[in-house]
């Protein structure tokens, strides 16, 4: 079994959203992004992998195993870190431990007592007094003592400085190291994800709009750029998010329309008169890609 | 059974950072009992307190949003719902065997005579009681939460001024009180089934009510 995580068609109806089937896989060993603008659906896929929300369809199986009929099994082997801490304030990092380490099998106290002390946190501390950074070290600490195969991070980046960001990265990068662990990483901050991630999902408005390799997804966009005299009817309609102001325009355009009017007659003039060679065709970042697509929420 | 254990004893340790709060409210009513010199009162006073205690478990995950936390452990519901049960029925069996040693010496110390009947109606009026206010808040808690059941708080104070209302009403020469205090083994039996009754279809409604909940 080389998928860690897969989603299938998986839809839930809110009154004013719904996640409409989404479907993604994860392979094992790898860091996948699930990036989208706020309130895009990406918690409540989160939730749904969790079965903390009862879905209305599709499927999802963790290690082979679906989320709800092997919960108890599946979350053995799940680590979830979200956005704020989920500990009890008044607990001391030893009596986290004490806590929540009688639900894990493997749980491993060796490791977790290595994993406070490379953190540099105070086992002795309220978790309460602990800083936003250090109390996400902490579920991270959690998380990793007892052998989780998958991790799950829903916006752990959000309200970190770029220390504590960093930091982060590098721990998940060592957590996938040997191949056999995998990360889920829902963030709206892609710039760490153009460090970190091998694969991209990407939601908006509760629908799937690519899911696949990195590079792939950024590869498939260009930022073209132009003067107003460009900006033909026939361009209009390839561009995704135009923005223009006074001196011209700029927009996301799929790579492969580009090649397509590069392609076309007359050296890629197209009805109107702009060439493919007059733009200025940059490559898109993802966050890029995110912001010009959920300008028009159409890819 | 082990997952209730554990999830009861995840919620002792919720209450943990509070134990002197709980010990003060336990023994708040010992000054009651000093005063009204009633060992009936004095235990229903004790196990009104201990029924507002019931709701720390659920204000302080409340507070800490600890929902998500419950959502992650590898735990199923019903064992959440179990435990949290265990733990509030175990305090109460605590508290009530605290209470009447306690209260008893309070009253011996004031050179008060108890009698085995009134040991026994204030027993079983301080089980009968914490039933009553438990089976009905915990589901209500875990329907509305702490805060926007906040009405449900209320439970143990009504029930506590109604016992005072109803209390003084009650005659102690009364054929039908010996007649129920002269079979202790019944009455005994009625108790437990009572509260057994009433516990499982409490427990029964936080199960379907926590199952059906989105975190």
């Amino acid at each position: 079994m080389d998928n860690v995580l897969e989603v299938r068609n998986l839809s839930k109806s809110f009154p004013g959203f719904q996640l409409k089937d989404v479907s993604f896989t994860l392979p094992k060993g790898y860091i996948m992004g699930l990036i989208g603008p706020n309130g895009s659906g990406k918690t409540t896929t989160i939730k749904l992998i969790l079965n903390m929300l009862r879905r209305d369809g599709g499927a999802v199986k963790i290690l082979g195993m679906d989320n709800i009929a092997d919960e108890k099994a599946v979350k053995e082997e799940l680590a979830v870190v979200f956005d704020s801490n989920y500990f009890c304030g008044d607990w001391t990092v030893a009596q986290t431990e004490t806590a929540v380490s009688g639900f894990y099998k493997k749980w491993n106290a060796e490791r977790f007592h290595q994993l406070l002390k490379r953190f540099g946190i105070d086992p002795a501390k309220k978790v309460k007094d602990l800083s936003r950074g250090m109390q996400m070290k902490l579920m991270l600490a959690c998380a990793f003592s007892y052998g989780a195969k998958l991790l799950i991070l829903d916006e752990p980046t959000s309200g970190l400085d770029p220390v504590s960001r960093d930091e982060l990265l590098t721990v998940l990068s060592e957590y996938i190291e040997d191949g056999e662990r995998s990360v889920l990483f829902s963030t709206h901050i892609t710039g760490d994800l153009e460090r970190a991630a091998d694969y991209i999902t990407y939601i908006n408005c509760g629908s799937l709009f690519f899911t696949g390799g990195k590079d792939e997804f950024v590869d498939s966009f260009r930022i073209v750029k132009g003067g107003l005299n460009d900006l033909t009817g026939e361009l209009r309609k390839r561009l995704i998010g135009l923005r223009t102001h006074p001196t011209g325009f700029e927009a996301l355009m799929r790579t492969e329309e580009l090649e397509n009017l590069r392609r076309t007659g007359r050296g890629g003039r197209m009805a109107g008169g702009t060439a493919a060679d007059d733009l200025t065709v940059e490559p898109a970042t993802i966050d890029e890609i995110v912001v010009f697509t959920s300008k028009t929420g159409t890819f | 059974m082990n997952e209730t254990l554990k999830a009861a004893r995840l919620d002792f340790f919720l209450l943990r950072p509070y134990w002197k709060t709980i010990c003060f409210s336990i023994a708040v009513p010992l000054v009651y009992t000093s005063v009204a010199r009633s060992l009936v009162s004095g235990i229903s006073f004790a196990m009104c307190m201990l029924g507002i205690i019931s709701s720390y478990t659920f204000a302080v995950s409340e507070k800490n949003g600890m929902e998500r936390l419950y959502g992650v452990l590898p735990v199923a519901r019903r064992h959440l719902v179990f435990g949290r049960y265990l733990l509030i029925g175990l305090m109460g069996f605590l508290a009530l065997v605290f209470s009447l040693i306690s209260h008893m010496a309070v009253l011996r110390a004031l050179a008060e005579t108890v009698e085995v009947w009134e040991i026994a109606t204030s027993a079983v009026m301080g089980i009968l009681g914490y039933t009553v206010y438990v089976v009905f808040q915990v589901p209500g808690y875990y329907k509305f939460g702490t805060v926007g059941g906040k009405m449900f708080q209320f439970i143990p104070v009504t029930g506590y001024l109604l016992t005072l209302l109803l209390l003084p009403r009650v005659d102690p020469d009364s054929p039908v009180l010996a007649a129920v205090l002269g079979q202790p083994a019944l009455l005994i039996a009625a108790v437990v089934l009572l509260c057994v009754l009433a516990y499982l279809a409490s427990v029964g409604i936080s199960v379907r009510i926590l199952r059906n909940k989105e975190i």
